[in-house]
């Protein structure tokens, strides 16, 4: 009788773990607009046209209010229940495995995938949102004040989710760390009530996404025209998207006969076995579907960062 | 008869009285920042309107409590805006079981307070007092608290 007792607690527990979402991991980068004016940026190779891009690296070994900032952050976030993912292990984390990364795209889709270093941190770190720093000291004669803002932007949809921030109080003696420890304190509250209002989002919509559909150039007789049973690809896709998503909740902004696009799309948080659903794992199975008969069909998964990913049909 | 009936009714009403005179009356306040706190803890001036031996030290800290729960404060002196703790605007009636107590019978609200000293100020406006004092309001505390009881919910709920 005691050994039963104690087998429906362990399940019980087991089902209750089973049954916790995932919980969105969250960085803290400094803004674009912040490195450009302290100089922290960098050149990047974009296919032959050279783009200026926020150099994190140098900007966390030299500036130590950045450091005292993100630290300042990690630690509210944390007495939230939130620990952040380390910009710093991120980027070092980013360095070791780059240029695998690079051989392995080149190999699979036989093009060269474009991403920026922002794009390879997001992929990398797998973090759900980032949280964009960035503030300014104005002195007026002897008064200084920090107009420090704070924005979080979904990974998957770069959608701004939450904000807070503003012009703090004037001093005439506060060090610059202290000011900013101060701005950061004041708006921290705000801020997580609006990250909270999209969490409530997430559980009630699901995570949104977008999906692409693609033909390859060298597809025997196939498009998206092509007929099942009487009805067009492009149709059997779009009732796999109603049914599979939250609410049926999914926007096709775009089609011909050899694209779709679908925008905001509410992929469920979890696959069946309870595990956190990603993008691509909403997309593999409808590979799977198109995979199986009536269709047989051959296809291919591009991964664009987190919250796309494209479905090439026709070939590997 | 009849006088057991008189001293009989006359008891009720008493006790109906008594009990009536019991219950706490809920007096005006406003609440409004007067710096930032340091971490953790919100830095706010209560003032509280009602007769001046109504006011004590205690009712400052109930009211400053209060405020941060369901009112929230607007920015000056240079600090920001912050909601208030509770998401619903009918919360208090909601679980007015759970706040009854915790304002009025187990006095749960005293232990996320301190008086700064010397901040105590009084203005007389016609019959009655306006009454402040500066109280540092332990917000994290008080949010994890009401947190576990399930009065609010955190950022980390449903995860």
């Amino acid at each position: 009788m005691k050994k039963a007792v104690l087998n429906f607690i362990g399940l019980f527990f087991c089902l209750s773990l089973l049954g916790q979402a995932k919980k969105p991991t969250l960085m803290v980068v400094p803004s674009n607009e912040w490195c450009t004016q302290n100089g922290y940026m960098m050149e990047f190779d974009n296919q032959g046209t050279t783009e200026l891009l926020p150099d994190f690296k140098l900007a966390l070994q030299t500036n130590f209010d950045l450091n005292k900032v993100i630290t300042k952050i990690g630690g509210l976030m944390a007495e939230k229940g939130f620990p952040l993912v380390d910009l710093s292990a991120s980027i070092s984390n980013l360095e070791r495995s780059n240029a695998m990364n690079r051989a392995v795209q080149s190999k699979n889709s036989g093009a060269l995938i474009v991403e920026t270093p922002l794009d390879m941190l997001k992929r990398q770190a797998k973090s759900d949102i980032i949280l964009e720093i960035n503030w300014k000291l104005i002195s007026n004669g002897p008064k200084k004040t920090i107009d420090y803002y704070i924005r979080g932007i979904d990974a998957y949809t770069n959608k701004q989710i939450a904000d807070g921030g503003g012009a703090e109080k004037p001093s005439f003696a506060a060090e610059v760390s202290v000011l900013l420890e101060e701005a950061v304190l004041s708006n921290m509250d705000n801020f997580a009530a609006k990250l909270q209002t999209h969490f409530d989002d997430l559980f009630a919509n699901g995570r949104e996404v977008t999906v692409g559909i693609q033909v390859f150039e060298n597809a025997k007789n196939i498009d998206l025209e092509t007929e099942f049973d009487g009805m067009e690809l492009s149709e059997i896709i779009n009732d796999w998207m109603a049914q599979n998503t939250v609410k049926h909740r999914f926007n096709k902004s775009n089609a011909s006969a050899y694209f779709i696009r679908f925008e905001q799309v509410r992929i469920p948080l979890y696959r069946e076995d309870e595990m956190p659903m990603d993008t691509e794992d909403f997309v593999r199975n409808l590979m799977r579907f198109l995979r199986a008969a009536p269709y047989n069909l051959t296809s291919k998964i591009e991964q664009r960062g987190l919250g796309e990913c494209i479905l090439i049909i026709g070939n590997k | 008869m009849k006088v057991k009936l008189i001293v009989l009714a006359f008891f009720c009403l008493l006790s109906f009285v008594t009990a009536e005179a019991k219950k706490p009356e809920n007096l005006k306040y406003d609440i409004e920042c007067v710096g930032n706190g340091a971490q953790s803890t919100y830095l706010v001036k209560v003032w509280v309107y009602g007769k001046a031996s109504q006011i004590t030290s205690d009712v400052l800290k109930k009211y400053a409590v209060h405020g941060v729960i369901f009112k929230g404060y607007s920015g000056r002196n240079g600090c920001t805006s912050q909601k208030p703790m509770a998401q619903s605007p009918v919360l208090e009636q909601e679980r007015a079981d759970f706040f009854d107590a915790f304002f009025n019978n187990d006095r749960s609200y005293a232990k996320y307070t301190t008086e700064v000293d010397g901040t105590t100020e009084r203005v007389k406006v016609g019959k009655e007092y306006k009454i402040a004092a500066v109280i540092s309001v332990s917000k994290e505390l008080l949010r994890q608290d009401l947190e576990k009881a399930g009065i609010i919910r955190g950022l980390s709920s449903g995860f």
